[in-house]
């Protein structure tokens, strides 16, 4: 069997090498479960160690960027996350609705930056850095309901389980590879798919992991807590 | 299908797990190599645009819905559109409304490909010999201005699609100020004739026809599942007529020389010589007559000749369907007969109108399942409909050069008036040419100035459908979205800004055509039964339903069963050497061909054909079989006016003395979608008119055809004729006189 395995991750890192060489060189490299995405240039270089970073006890007045964060909630700006599919990048409103009081940093370049764009009203052309394939629908407000809402966990937290810790970064880096394999990792381990009642498994959904409906042995209740059919993420 | 099991059953074989599952890594690494990145993931490459600023209810990914009107025909369908990020992503039926009740019709979806057509018009263009130069607005309305300048109102003339509501009260106002009474409504497919004999028959050029009512239906060519009228409405009533009223499944008969959508769902499809309607319906009058239903004094005269064996002899349908046919009629009440547009294209189309809907009379549908139909108290608003008559008299003023400036809009008289009228030499003619238009189609081609409109998904306007479905109602059109475009502009807010070049007073309190219908529709809002309701109250409602529905008043029928003037004339004789009558059929998607540009329609199979993306030459097998034509072969089709080549397909839904042509494709213009697909048979049809009312009898060219010797593979979506049985075509398994109408009674 492991004989097996590496020769299957052999001819995967045959393919993928030769499907890079084929394309454009600047294609990012494989990514596996620890993989770190690439490093994106951003119109703004926006530090989220700033805004949601943990507070510096030895700094109460929070004047030392380098030092400590301010624990602002993630959904605070990424506030469609909990609606929505998608999380969204926060309207140039709202960075500004807190920035015009914030005159300490008014004339720091990234700030003067923001301000241009607010004043010409043009939207900042960020760059995506967690895309997913178009076959691929992967819903934040299910995630959050879940983790945040009904087990009460912190967002960074919720957050962090895809988007890695994001409140250690300045601009933000994949650092999971967000592959169907990945989300499997997760999905097999804390999620045994129910679905009694529901859509019968498909069978592609076992061989990637995603496991077989089981009644709960003890009230015989049928909880589905994660994909149990393909089209649940390719729709 | 591989499970666990078969996964079992496969290891005691010879290709084992291991080989297997090796198989399985191959392709595990093929999807995780397209999963991971290489492909489609644009992480640091695509741009995620948010808003600077964001209203509160917009969330990405979450959809808005508005209300709107479809534009696609006349029908006045109310729509429900999709928006999600500012983009409007799909249409449907609006479920509130007494129209379409929340259904919507395949042309009517396609209207986010108006909107999003990579071809249309986005500079005002200036005619610059064979090229049109770009221009501003400002330069644009000074010219019109110059134009117009010491030209006085006889010399202007406005051309138009049907219009309606507050877009049609501007259009009159400017033509007003221009001292100008020449407003040419024309539509190329309109059932005008019909509406001259209706208001004769039954008092109103529209009455409401209550199909869902009746327990036959006798359609004269009425095309009401297809493109008659009011199709989505009609198709909702043919369901609740075939669920049936007290529990009589309600029975459809069509007669028609070429079938349509309608005809294929009938129980019974008659074919009748192409011409003969009225007379069959009078034959059908003369046998009520004759099995006891009393017929006053000069209905029994007008039909006294029309004896079963003429009837039958003229119109080819046999004494004994046509007995059937009128035991049906007597044993099943009420009925309801309907005129469509095959009946009435001919010299007499209207008496051939008149003689069906006397049927009505006598059957007693009258009241029963032909109602008066409610109208909109706003004489202004009520539509001006189009028809055929109206270009023909603008056709011969061009010819004799009366116009210096001529206004087109919503309209292609180019590509749809019948080739023998030589309309494009004749609008040669006119001095200056002004074309309000979404494309470049032919007839924007040929002017001067061409002003690019905003989309019907971004414009704001009122509509008043000419069919009522139940109360009287006024539709509001608001946009969807923001323009595509930054340099097109609403029709409504042009016609506003032309009207203020002349009377500036007058209109200066409405900053363009928003204001205009905000401000129009707040002064009757009492009249609108919001009396009570505050301006900003009424104004959101009636934004967020899209319909105003009124009380209205129903105008009481009062036609006459009168068969004064009624005069058939006999069948028409053949014409030695044009054989063939041509049917220039109108189809459900493609209509007049104005909304050929849209892929979607093109792609469509029609329903009776499935030819997609090309025109074709219906002609019956057996007449095919007679002059060695098989499918495919490209015919050379000629009347006394021009000849056009398409491909034959063997149609057994058809008169054998008829051929048929779709409508609607042989662009020369209109963009990469529509220009060189198919031909276009309004090129070859004569100039006959129908003898009462002036209007085009489409159906009255005679040609002939012959085989170029070339055949070519028709790409349609049906099987191979003789396939399986269910790939076969519609009609072939059972022909019509087999099928026996009585177990249908
Ligand atoms: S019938 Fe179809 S095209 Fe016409 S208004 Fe209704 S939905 Fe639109």
């Amino acid at each position: 069997m492991h004989r097996f395995l590496r020769l299957s991750f052999m001819l995967m890192g045959l393919l993928v090498a030769s499907g890079s060489y084929a394309a454009d060189t600047q294609k990012p490299t494989l990514t596996t479960e620890d993989d770190l995405g690439p490093q994106v240039t951003q119109p703004i270089e926006f530090p989220h160690y700033r805004h949601a970073g943990l507070k510096n006890p030895d700094d109460p007045t929070n004047s030392d960027p380098s030092k400590g964060g301010m624990e602002i909630d993630c959904q605070y700006c990424h506030t469609y996350a909990r609606r929505s599919a998608v999380a969204g990048i926060p309207p140039l409103q709202k960075c500004i609705g807190c920035h015009q009081n914030i005159e300490s940093v008014r004339n720091k370049p990234r700030i003067v930056e923001l301000f241009k764009y607010w004043d010409a009203k043009k939207a900042i052309p960020w760059k995506k850095v967690h895309d997913l394939p178009d076959f691929v629908r992967f819903n934040h407000e299910r995630h959050i309901k879940r983790f945040v809402e009904q087990q009460n966990r912190p967002t960074q937290e919720a957050c962090g389980y895809c988007h890695g810790d994001v409140k250690s970064m300045t601009v933000a880096r994949r650092s999971k590879s967000l592959a169907m394999g990945w989300c499997a990792s997760c999905h097999e381990k804390n999620h045994p798919v129910t679905a009694e009642g529901g859509t019968p498994i498909g069978n592609q959904a076992y061989w990637y992991k995603f496991q077989k409906p089981v009644v709960a042995s003890s009230d015989g209740v049928v909880k589905a807590q994660g994909p149990n059919d393909c089209w649940h993420c390719h729709k | 299908m591989i499970d666990s099991s078969s996964i079992k059953q496969l290891a005691g074989h010879p290709f084992d797990r291991r080989d297997f599952l090796k198989v399985l890594g191959w392709s595990g690494a093929a999807v995780a190599l397209s999963g991971c990145g290489n492909t489609s993931i644009e992480n640091g490459k695509e741009t995620v645009v948010s808003y600077v600023e964001a209203a509160d209810y917009v969330i990405p990914g979450v959809a808005v819905y508005y209300n709107s009107t479809c534009a696609q025909c006349d029908a006045g369908c109310n729509i429900n559109g999709r928006v999600r990020e500012g983009r409007v992503l799909k249409l449907e039926g609006n479920a509130a409304s007494a129209i379409n009740r929340g259904k919507m019709c395949g042309l009517g979806q396609a209207g986010v490909q108006h909107h999003y057509n990579p071809d249309r018009v986005r500079e005002p263009l200036l005619r610059k010999g064979d090229k049109g130069e770009t221009i501003s607005w400002d330069k644009a309305y000074a010219l019109i201005a110059e134009k117009l300048n010491g030209v006085s109102g006889e010399q202007v003339a406005f051309l138009s699609g049907a219009v309606s509501g507050h877009l049609k009260v501007l259009l009159g106002n400017y033509l007003e100020s221009l001292g100008s009474k020449n407003l040419y409504v024309y539509e190329a497919v309109a059932p005008a004739v019909q509406r001259a004999a209706n208001k004769k028959a039954y008092g109103t050029e529209m009455p409401r026809f209550n199909i869902n009512k009746a327990k036959v239906v006798l359609s004269f060519g009425a095309d009401f599942l297809g493109s008659w009228v009011s199709p989505v409405h009609f198709s909702q009533q043919y369901a609740q007529f075939r669920k049936g009223v007290d529990g009589q499944r309600g029975v459809l008969v069509q007669v028609e020389s070429k079938m349509t959508l309608t005809g294929a769902n009938a129980d019974r499809w008659l074919v009748v010589r192409p011409g003969t309607e009225g007379i069959l319906a009078l034959g059908i009058i003369n046998a009520l007559g004759a099995s006891g239903v009393t017929l006053s004094g000069d209905v029994a005269a007008a039909v006294q000749g029309y004896d079963k064996a003429r009837v039958s002899n003229d119109t080819g349908v046999s004494v004994e369907h046509l007995d059937k046919l009128v035991a049906l009629l007597k044993e099943r009440t009420p009925s309801l007969v309907l005129a469509g547009s095959a009946a009435e294209g001919y010299a007499h189309g209207s008496q051939n109108a008149a003689a069906i809907n006397l049927l009505n009379q006598v059957l007693g549908n009258v009241g029963k399942t032909i109602e008066a139909s409610a109208s909109v108290p706003f004489p202004q608003m009520i539509p001006a409909k189009g028809n055929t008559a109206a270009l023909k008299t603008l056709n011969d003023d061009l010819a004799a050069g009366k116009y210096k400036v001529l206004f087109t809009y919503a309209t292609n008289p180019v590509f749809t008036a019948p080739g023998s009228m030589k309309f494009k030499a004749n609008l040669a003619k006119a001095g200056f040419k002004v074309a309000f238009a979404h494309y470049l189609d032919e007839t924007a081609l040929e002017a001067d100035l061409v002003l690019p409109l905003d989309s019907a998904l971004e414009d704001w306007g009122t509509q008043v459908p000419e069919y009522m479905a139940e109360g009287a109602q006024i539709n509001i059109q608001q946009p969807l979205m923001e323009k595509l475009h930054a340099n097109t502009q609403g029709m409504g807010d042009i016609l506003l800004t032309l009207v203020k070049q002349r009377e500036a007073d007058k209109y200066k309190d409405f900053a363009d055509y928003y204001g205009y219908l905000r401000g129009s529709l707040l002064t009757i809002k009492g009249a609108l039964g919001s009396g009570g309701t505050d301006d900003d109250t009424f104004w959101d409602e009636t934004l967020t339903s899209g319909i105003i529905k009124l009380a209205g008043s129903a105008e009481q029928l009062s036609g006459n069963a009168s068969a004064a003037g009624l005069q058939l004339p006999a069948a028409a004789a053949a014409d030695a050497q044009y054989s063939f009558h041509l049917i220039p059929s109108v189809t459900a998607y493609l209509r007049d061909g104005r909304h050929t540009n849209q892929p979607w329609l093109q792609e469509s199979p029609d329903p009776l054909t499935t030819i997609v993306w090309d025109s074709w030459v219906e002609i019956h097998p057996k007449k095919a079989a007679e002059l060695g034509i098989v499918e495919g072969d490209v015919l050379e089709v000629s009347s006394r006016t021009g000849s056009i080549r398409a491909q034959a397909y063997l149609f057994p839904g058809i008169h054998p003395d008829a051929i048929s042509i779709p409508l609607g494709r042989g662009h020369e213009a209109l963009g990469r979608y529509a220009k060189g697909y198919g031909v276009n048979p309004f090129q070859i049809l004569d100039a006959v008119f129908d003898q009462e009312t002036g209007e085009l009898a489409l159906h009255e060219t005679r040609v002939k055809i012959s085989k170029v010797g070339q055949r070519i593979i028709v790409v349609k979506d049906e099987g191979a004729a003789g396939g399986k049985p269910e790939q076969r075509r519609i009609a072939l398994s059972k022909s019509t006189d087999q099928v026996k109408l009585s177990e249908e009674v």
